[in-house]
């Protein structure tokens, strides 16, 4: 049930690098967010989790922060909703 | 330039600018631009810039491209003059007395270390960081490029260069985490500054370093450097406001903290030398916690933001009808500005946006407001006010 939030996640991303003027290039479970994979920054990064918990309503960080490196490591903190 | 090295270079010292390796002979032999006036993007160019402006008893301006420096003039003696990275308004000059600015770094030599400069060359920090490493005749890694270089670039100098001593603020280190991944990093020191350093952040680091000697450094812009926190726990022992460290007197006045330093700013302070900081603290048992700044202004990413300055810019784009702009707590940058627009009738979405997008396009990034929402109207709180801050 990952997929759908990784979907959410390419979407999203995608979005605020085209307001960068920069081009995604594919997203995989193993693309690292902050290691020069991605044309993203780290407000870039703090945009993409605000985006995500107001279209999940979920804040994984709410009790504290939990490492994540790369895109599948992050879509795995967030529950789909039935 | 003379050629001869200043007392305050250590001979040992070497400095890695992306692919380039200076020796103090190479930073000597650079061109300093005639005036005084260095654009602060390169350590090598601002190092080779202090030394002329000491070999010529002038001053020195440490440009960050925010502001015009035609109408600054050097003067007489050995003056660094350094500018604020203003988000609202024209940025601040603060001059310094080389010596004062150097009062707090210890002249300890340290051959072996390798410092990595995660600050601008051109702020407070980031010449702090330079010539503390200048002084023990480290090595300091650097990563050209605007502020310090990317994060992604920076943990890659970090594993190539096998850094021993990072000083960042908390954003930069909750990032920095991030990139280094499961890379070994042979830490003997980490120092965080700039914005409130939070319990969690300490614990990670703590736990991921466990070998690295642990410091929050609190400073204010009037009063400089202040103290140092290296017991691995937010805020400050309640203790020191009966009794603090390093000549300081310490008193929470309005739920604001106050300072008595030595190290004030002249001119900074009261008659009886007290100087309001402008944080908000509260003490909570045997501790003193920092709870945002007084003047409403919010750190982002380790630059401090006016929420209500960007709001009346989005107020002012032709299309908005109310617009509200809230910090909300991030996880990687502290806070982050998001903002809520109420369109007027008929407005273009679109259109909009880019029109938004453009009325904050001069702010420096932290400062421009992500995750635009549409609506119908704003919240406002029981004192029907915009609520300022997020939850939590």
């Amino acid at each position: 049930m990952i997929d759908s939030i990784f979907a959410l996640i390419a979407e999203e991303l995608g979005r605020i690098a085209a307001d960068k003027g920069e081009v995604l290039p594919p997203l995989t479970a193993d693309s690292r967010f902050l290691d020069g994979d991605l044309p993203i920054d780290s407000l870039d990064l703090a945009t993409l989790l605000v985006v995500l918990e107001q279209r999940t309503g979920q804040d994984p960080f709410r009790e504290g922060f939990r490492q994540f490196t790369t895109v599948g490591e992050l879509a795995a903190l967030y529950t789909v909703p039935a | 330039m003379t050629g001869t090295r200043p007392d305050w270079v250590h001979p040992a010292f070497r400095l890695v600018e992306g692919e380039e390796v200076f020796g103090w002979a190479e930073i000597a032999a650079l061109p300093v631009p005639a005036g005084g006036v260095v654009h602060a993007d390169r350590p090598s160019l601002v190092l080779a810039a202090l030394a002329a402006a000491e070999a010529e008893g002038r001053g020195v301006l440490l440009a960050r491209g925010t502001a015009d420096p035609d109408g600054w003039r050097p003067g007489q003696g050995f003056t660094v003059t350094l500018e604020s990275s203003g988000t609202t308004g024209t940025p601040k000059r603060l001059c310094h007395d080389f010596a004062r600015l150097r009062g707090r770094l210890r002249g300890v030599a340290d051959e072996g270390a390798r410092w990595l400069l995660t600050y601008d060359p051109g702020a407070f920090a980031g010449l702090q960081v330079m010539l503390t490493a200048v002084a023990a005749g480290a090595l300091l890694v650097t990563v050209p490029g605007p502020g310090a270089g990317t994060i992604a670039a920076l943990a890659q100098a970090a594993r190539r260069h096998a850094v021993t001593h990072v000083s960042g603020t908390p954003s930069f280190w909750r990032a920095f985490l991030m990139a280094l991944g499961d890379t070994e990093l042979p830490l003997a020191a980490v120092t965080l500054g700039g914005e409130a350093a939070d319990q969690p952040l300490l614990d990670r680091l703590a736990e991921r370093f466990p070998d690295a000697r642990l410091r929050h450094i609190y400073a204010s812009t009037e009063a400089g450097a202040l103290f140092a926190v290296a017991d691995s726990r937010a805020g400050f022992p309640a203790d020191w406001l009966d009794e603090a460290p390093d000549g300081l007197d310490l008193r929470i006045a309005g739920g604001v903290l106050e300072v008595r330093s030595p190290r004030a700013a002249p001119g900074a302070v009261d008659p009886d030398g007290w100087l309001s900081t402008g944080d908000l603290v509260e003490r909570q048992g045997d501790r003193v916690l920092f709870a945002g700044r007084l003047d409403g202004l919010v750190n982002v990413g380790g630059v401090k933001v006016s929420p209500e300055a960007v709001e009346r810019r989005l107020l002012a784009v032709d299309g908005v009808a109310d617009a509200a702009v809230l910090a909300v707590a991030s996880p990687i940058t502290g806070h982050l500005l998001t903002a809520t627009i109420v369109p007027v009738p008929g407005a273009e979405e679109a259109a909009l946006r880019a029109a938004l997008r453009a009325a904050t396009a001069d702010l420096p990034p932290a400062a421009r407001p992500r995750a635009l929402t549409f609506a119908d109207h704003i919240p406002l709180s029981a004192a029907g006010k915009k609520s300022r801050k997020g939850p939590r």
